[in-house]
């Protein structure tokens, strides 16, 4: 194969200049740009319209951060069935294709019993 | 291979036994099965077979190095018994967390690919992450976790950068893909290919705790649960080495005036700063943890040397290291649960009046650990020496012998306390279990040191 020098991946560093760059220029475009006109009401967070409450560095239930992350990992396994339910038609041939996602499933479930057996979806 | 599939499912029955409540259950289906798994794992020998498009590749080296390993893990399992009975509230968590850690220790032993040397090198840093906090109360338990975490990243960002370069160049991530590039590109590597090779040194350095990649080992081994310092400071060295020299040999051996200077240069540093500074520690885990780094400047004299012997090597010096340590271990473990006293070295004061049988192993493996006759220490210390002398490197061997000389010093230390200095006159009693181990890791450092052949032979 052919030998790759330090300048092949020159494209790479001009990207990275250019993603910089875009975040400097907007930064700076938008403080020279924008209209400066200071008022209570223009200062505060902006939170849907509603007037914000509080302050957002709250401590939180430690249990919303275990449902998240279950969330979280829960959802993403989800991703490795698209791809297989896509190819499913041109792979109907393959004997092991079926039995391999039933597998993945199943691994899927011990994972779903074990956090319910362990009572990490309890809330109280 | 098949010692991979069945831990997995292993792992998995441990978290199931536990949350249905078969807490008896669980350290003897965990012996059984990890005795299964090495009877199983050993009929592999000889059958060298490469698994999943060359991605893991169980030669002789990768088969004796699992069945260490494992040997190594079911010492710590036994331990586990009594140092988990007052607190079992998560007891199946951290048996499959440590089976999940071995599973990543084989992966590293056995990798043909980098893709698995990284995936291998995660599976068991992750999972030790969590061990080193799993003391949950404990705040130098947390401390360590979040250190090892921290400093662990980093490595592991070095390795990676390190796996991305070496593929730039060479553009696959088979050893043997690699292998061939440099021998067919030996004249006109670029320079990304050197980069690569420093930067995979620094993660895997970092693994094993190559000066000055140590920082974080002092204070993670003395804030794990000991229990976990013992696991860690065997399986994770096994692995590691095995894994660095498994990469080394098998890629670079044909380039090694590249690097070889700079690994002689860690070695040199590695053995004078872990020897030194163990020289001044008052506590017994920090000392050992000092001891391991100045271990991994000897055995890096074996990838100095690179030869297929360097295998030999690396697997008795390993072998004799894991055995010594986790008696020191044990020996700490027993004299703690009968008082709760620190991890200070005065700790085993008297300790020859109050159970001589402890005295005597912790005498064996801190000779062994010294490097004394009839031990295996000294015969793997010898083998070491004598294949890094016959590759050339003889001022190296000077300064190692010279470095274990100071060894001895800090290791009679603890010696000198527990047969001269006074201390509580309480006879100490021993739980069965912990006898066992002692029993058959003081054989197994005798053994090693007597009958040496039995490893060296069979290779």
């Amino acid at each position: 194969m052919a030998t790759a020098n330090p300048i092949d991946y020159l494209p790479i560093i001009i990207q990275f200049i250019v993603a910089i760059g875009f975040v400097i220029f907007g930064m700076i475009g938008s403080h020279l740009l924008g209209p400066k006109k200071h008022s209570k009401v223009k200062d505060d967070s902006f939170e849907c319209g509603i007037e914000a409450q509080g302050n957002a560095r709250l401590p939180f239930n430690v249990k919303y951060f275990l449902t998240a992350i279950l969330f979280v990992l829960f959802d993403v396994e989800v991703i490795f069935m698209y791809p297989w339910a896509v190819n499913f038609r041109d792979n109907l041939g393959n004997g092991t294709w079926f039995w391999e996602m039933i597998l993945f499933v199943v691994f899927l479930m011990l994972g779903f019993l074990y956090i319910i057996k362990k009572g990490a979806l309890d809330w109280d | 291979m098949k010692a991979i599939i069945i831990l997995s499912a292993l792992g998995l029955a441990t978290m199931f036994v536990g949350v249905y409540n078969f807490k008896k259950a669980l350290l003897p289906m965990i012996l059984l099965g990890l005795l299964a798994v090495i009877g199983i794992n050993t009929m592999e020998w000889n059958t060298n077979i490469h698994y999943y498009n060359d991605m893991l590749y169980f030669d002789n080296w990768a088969v004796s190095f699992t069945n260490l390993i494992l040997a190594v893990s079911i010492l710590v399992f036994l331990l586990s018994g009594q140092y988990f009975k007052k607190n079992t509230d998560h007891l199946e968590d951290n048996y499959s967390i440590i089976i999940f850690t071995i599973i990543g220790a084989i992966l590293m032993v056995s990798y043909s690919n980098l893709a698995m040397l990284f995936i291998g090198i995660e599976t068991l840093s992750i999972s030790l992450y969590i061990l080193a906090g799993s003391k949950k109360t404990s705040l130098a338990s947390n401390e360590a976790s979040l250190k090892y975490f921290l400093m662990g990243s980093f490595a592991t960002g070095f390795l990676l950068f390190g796996i991305v370069l070496l593929y730039g160049a060479s553009g696959t991530f088979h050893l043997h893909g690699i292998k061939d590039y440099v021998i067919e590109n030996h004249a006109s590597l670029p320079t990304i290919f050197y980069v690569g090779i420093l930067l995979m040194m620094v993660g895997l350095a970092f693994k094993i705790s190559i000066v000055p990649f140590h920082f974080w080992t002092a204070d993670v081994y003395e804030g794990s649960p000991t229990l976990i310092t013992a696991f860690m400071a065997t399986v994770v060295k096994i692995a590691g080495f095995a894994a660095f020299l498994r990469l080394f040999f098998t890629c670079f051996s044909s380039i090694t005036e590249h690097f070889v200077p700079i690994l002689c240069i860690l070695a040199v540093l590695t053995m004078f700063l872990g020897n030194i500074t163990a020289v001044y520690q008052n506590n017994f885990k920090r000392m050992l943890a000092f001891s391991s780094i100045s271990h991994a400047g000897y055995m890096l004299l074996a990838i100095i040397a690179l030869k297929e012997s360097s295998f030999i090597a690396i697997l008795l010096y390993t072998a004799a290291y894991s055995v010594a340590t986790i008696t020191a271990f044990a020996v700490l473990l027993m004299i703690k649960a009968a008082h709760q006293e620190n991890d200070s070295i005065d700790t085993f004061n008297g300790l020859a009046k109050r159970s001589p049988f402890m005295a005597f192993t912790l005498t064996i493996a801190m000779l062994s650990l010294a490097g004394i006759p009839i031990t295996g220490g000294f015969f793997a210390k010898y083998y070491l020496f004598a294949n890094t002398i016959s590759a050339g490197y003889t001022w190296l061997v000077v300064l190692a012998v010279f470095n274990s000389a100071i060894g001895v010093y800090y290791y009679f230390k603890v010696i000198i306390a527990a047969y001269f200095k006074e201390g509580s006159e309480e006879k100490l009693s021993i739980f069965p279990a912990y006898q066992l181990v002692l029993i058959i890791t003081a054989i197994a450092t005798l053994l090693l040191g007597i009958l040496p052949g039995l490893i060296t032979e069979m290779m």
